[in-house]
């Protein structure tokens, strides 16, 4: 728990250090609006771009994120147009929570797929249900990725999520638990980009 | 807006008085009990008030506070205040004849309690029918601690079903003409319609089977003619809120009924569902949900749009509605849907499923469940539980041989822990399940008017279960009785008058196990202490303080009998109440101290 070992892979972003549940959601095949970087996508608001995988390298600088029932401290982070950022995100609620960075369409869109997840029984409120999970992604091609925009973690994980952000300062970008009724009962926060 | 503001207004004020009491914590405030002339939009009456307003008042606590509430009686007649959810000393809980002897003409009474809770509660008069006619608040109690959720702005829409008719002259119809506002009964030419679909003889054995129970398959409100009022305003008065696009709404639901379930939705907006009975539930995202006579909800919305929305509330048995509009300014209104067709009771409503009638009103949802359904069914009817072949009717008369659909919810969540399994491998695209809270094939399952999804009881699950969860020390059976021929409500076939008190003992776990013989639905309230429901989420059943049973089923809640003293216990639809659907709690043991000193002021 105490020593963050960082991956450095190219899009290496998410390092689980205390379960193996800690991972996020995607569609296996093609690119859905929630994808972080937002090229691939056709609808309207997710080509807004915000931001790209970052890369760890020593001047990223870090931000902690505590996840608790349910909300995030803090719940508001400023950050410098291009800047990449290493999210240090602690869960200390009793629930499962997601951190996922991306704008407010990029959220929507990713709810219906948390829905879904835990009507088949992937996500439950405290666990992750890793079985149900390949079960999922074996019947429907939907399941569990790496994604390097959003970490999702049990109670008492920790991960990171390193970032980049877009070069522009007009993109509202917030990050969001899209666990079902989190974000919608307000667990999010805004980045203000300088 | 006005409904806050006013209140506000009268909590500033108020805070005046509290100069010399000791702490920062601690408030008082004063309420006087008024008569007035309530103008629903479609009738005026006269009715009773606080504080001079039919709009109801809203008292702002703070969890942790001390309060001091001076209750002076402007009425003609003895009053009475319940804090209707909260938890506080028996002699404060303000039930005549029970925790004190009321609050005489020109009398003022001061209630003194620490406020140990938070969220959205309410209070009325429980004497006689002042509360039907009007005697009712709304209570918002601010956490000490950070909620679990995010809003920007909030209102408290309170519901009601005012009727041109005074609460005395509806019990005295209702005794004299059970039927006396149904104005549903079915006709001559619903019969021919039922020979055309089912044949003569079916329908005739249908109308022998009712005949025999003395009911009626619309037997689901039994006080119609009413005008439903969201915060005093009737559905033309459209009380508004206003807000701006991209907020979140807090709503805090409270259903102040005499007698009325409404089903509410908003079209055009998700709700989420994040507090039920004023304690924090896991946020449920619905499109609908029922709310039982006494409960509250609150819901948050965001509506993103520049434009008015409609708070829709439609009675159970679709007679009448509340409206309201949430708006980015006064005067916008939205469209106000039609009120959908009135539900059919069934008979397995009844607690009887005739075989004939399950599959006709079972097969829109899902048939797979159904099947589980009767399988838990023979578990239920255990013989210990209930005589197996018989079937004791609410008049006292004995039907021979009829299955049972009642249905055991508790029995039923634990045969199917794998329900999400289920639920993946046979449906790829859903419908809603069927309420497990309703028997099965029951007409009074409830359905979202856009297909979406419908807020069930076995959705709540607690957000920080307030309790340890643990085995219930012993189980109390209560059999919703009644007669609705003489229009007689009761417990175990027992009147109020003609009961002895339930006796708890301090320090244990009761599971009181609700077997609803009657086709009435009966929101049951619990003073004094939490009623945990038992829906199938274990250590996140929810705590509540109203326990909705439905027609044909067996619901079970847990008590931790924590509060030493005496408390009302009783079904909360005002006419079933007064006519014996009602017990006396005796809590034995337990701290005597608990038990705090009442004073009783001067004039007020």
């Amino acid at each position: 728990m105490s020593k963050i070992s960082t991956s450095c892979g190219t899009i290496a972003i998410l390092v689980t250090l205390t379960a193996p549940a800690s991972i996020s959601l995607a569609d296996g095949a093609n690119g859905h609006a929630h994808r972080a970087s937002a090229e691939t996508s056709s609808t309207p608001h997710a080509s807004i771009n915000a931001g790209k995988a970052g890369t760890a390298d020593s001047s990223a600088r870090t931000i902690n994120i505590s996840m608790n029932d349910n909300y995030y401290e803090p719940e508001s982070v400023s950050v410098k147009a291009g800047e990449t950022i290493r999210f240090v995100v602690q869960n200390n609620g009793d629930f499962v929570h997601e951190f996922n960075v991306g704008t407010s369409a990029m959220h929507t869109s990713h709810q219906s797929e948390m829905m879904m997840m835990v009507q088949h029984g992937v996500l439950r409120p405290n666990s992750i249900n890793m079985e149900a999970a390949e079960a999922m992604q074996a019947s429907m091609g939907h399941g569990m990725h790496d994604e390097p925009n959003s970490i999702l973690l049990e109670p008492g994980q920790r991960g990171e999520v390193i970032w980049t952000f877009p070069a522009s300062s007009d993109v509202e970008i917030e990050f969001a638990c899209n666990v079902p009724g989190h974000y919608e009962s307000g667990m999010l926060g805004h980045f203000s980009i300088n | 807006m006005a409904h806050l503001r006013s209140s506000r207004v009268a909590f500033f004020s108020s805070c005046l008085f509290i100069a010399s009491t000791i702490g920062a914590m601690a408030g008082e405030y004063n309420l006087t009990v008024d008569s007035l002339t309530l103008d629903t939009g479609e009738f005026s009456r006269s009715s009773i008030g606080y504080n001079g307003s039919t709009e109801p008042t809203t008292l702002r606590f703070k969890e942790g506070e001390e309060v001091t509430i001076n209750v002076t009686n402007n009425l003609p007649v003895s009053t009475s205040v319940h804090w209707h959810g909260l938890i506080l000393p028996f002699k404060q809980d303000g039930v005549p004849g029970i925790s004190f002897d009321g609050i005489e003409p020109g009398q003022t009474f001061t209630y003194r309690f620490p406020i140990v809770q938070s969220g959205t509660y309410w209070f009325h008069s429980h004497s006689g029918f002042q509360e039907p006619d009007g005697a009712y608040g709304a209570i918002i109690i601010e956490p000490k601690r950070r909620e679990p959720f995010r809003y920007d702005r909030e209102y408290v829409v309170q519901l009601t079903d005012a009727h041109p008719h005074s609460g005395d002259r509806i019990m005295r119809n209702l005794k004299m003409m059970p039927d006396y506002y149904n104005r549903q009964q079915r006709t001559f030419f619903d019969f021919l319609d039922d020979v055309k679909t089912d044949g003569f003889g079916a329908a005739l054995t249908d109308r022998r089977d009712w005949g025999e129970m003395r009911m009626m398959p619309t037997d689901v409100e039994d006080l119609q003619g009413f005008t439903p009022l969201i915060n005093s305003k009737g559905p033309a008065q459209n009380w508004t809120g206003l807000f701006k696009p991209g907020e979140r709404v807090r709503l805090r639901f409270i259903n102040s009924s005499a007698m009325t379930y409404f089903d509410v939705r908003i079209p055009g907006l998700k709700m989420t569902v994040v507090q039920a009975d004023g304690n924090n539930v896991q946020p449920v995202p619905v499109d609908e949900f029922r709310i039982a006579v006494a409960e509250t909800y609150d819901v948050i919305v965001q509506p993103t749009e520049d434009k008015a929305f409609t708070i829709f509330a439609e009675s159970m048995a679709r007679t009448a509605y509340a409206r309201g509009t949430l708006a980015t300014r006064q005067g916008m209104d939205a469209a106000v849907p039609e009120l959908r067709s009135p539900p059919l009771l069934t008979m397995a409503d009844m607690g009887m499923s005739h075989a004939g009638m399950d599959h006709a009103s079972m097969n829109h949802d899902m048939p797979e469940r159904s099947e589980m359904d009767h399988a838990t069914m023979g578990h239920v009817n255990t013989p210990e539980e209930r005589a197996p072949a018989t079937h004791t009717m609410p008049d006292g008369t004995v039907m021979p041989g009829a299955k049972h659909g009642g249905v055991d919810h508790a029995s039923m969540n634990h045969s199917m822990p794998e329900q999400n399994e289920m639920d993946h491998t046979a449906h790829q695209t859903m419908a809603q399940p069927t309420d497990p809270f309703y028997a099965p094939g029951s007409g009074l399952s409830p359905s979202a008017a856009n297909g979406g999804r419908f807020l069930s009881y076995a959705d709540l699950k607690a957000q920080k279960p307030l309790y340890t969860d643990r085995e219930a020390t012993r189980e109390i059976e209560l059999r919703l009785t009644g007669n609705m021929e003489r229009y007689s409500w009761s417990i175990n076939g027992v009147k109020y008058d003609d009961s002895d008190p339930i006796r708890l003992q301090y320090g244990e776990r009761v599971r009181f196990k609700f077997v609803n013989e009657t086709m009435m639905t009966h929101p049951m309230h619990l003073h004094g202490m939490w009623s945990i429901l038992d829906n199938g989420n274990g250590a996140w059943d929810p705590v509540k303080h109203v326990i909705s049973v439905a027609p044909g089923t067996t619901v079970y809640s847990e008590t931790e009998v924590d509060a030493p003293g005496e408390w009302a216990f009783h079904c909360h639809l005002s006419y079933h109440a007064e006519s014996g659907m009602f017990r006396k709690i005796v809590v034995e043991g337990g701290p005597s101290e608990q038990s705090a000193t009442t004073t009783e002021g001067m004039e007020g």
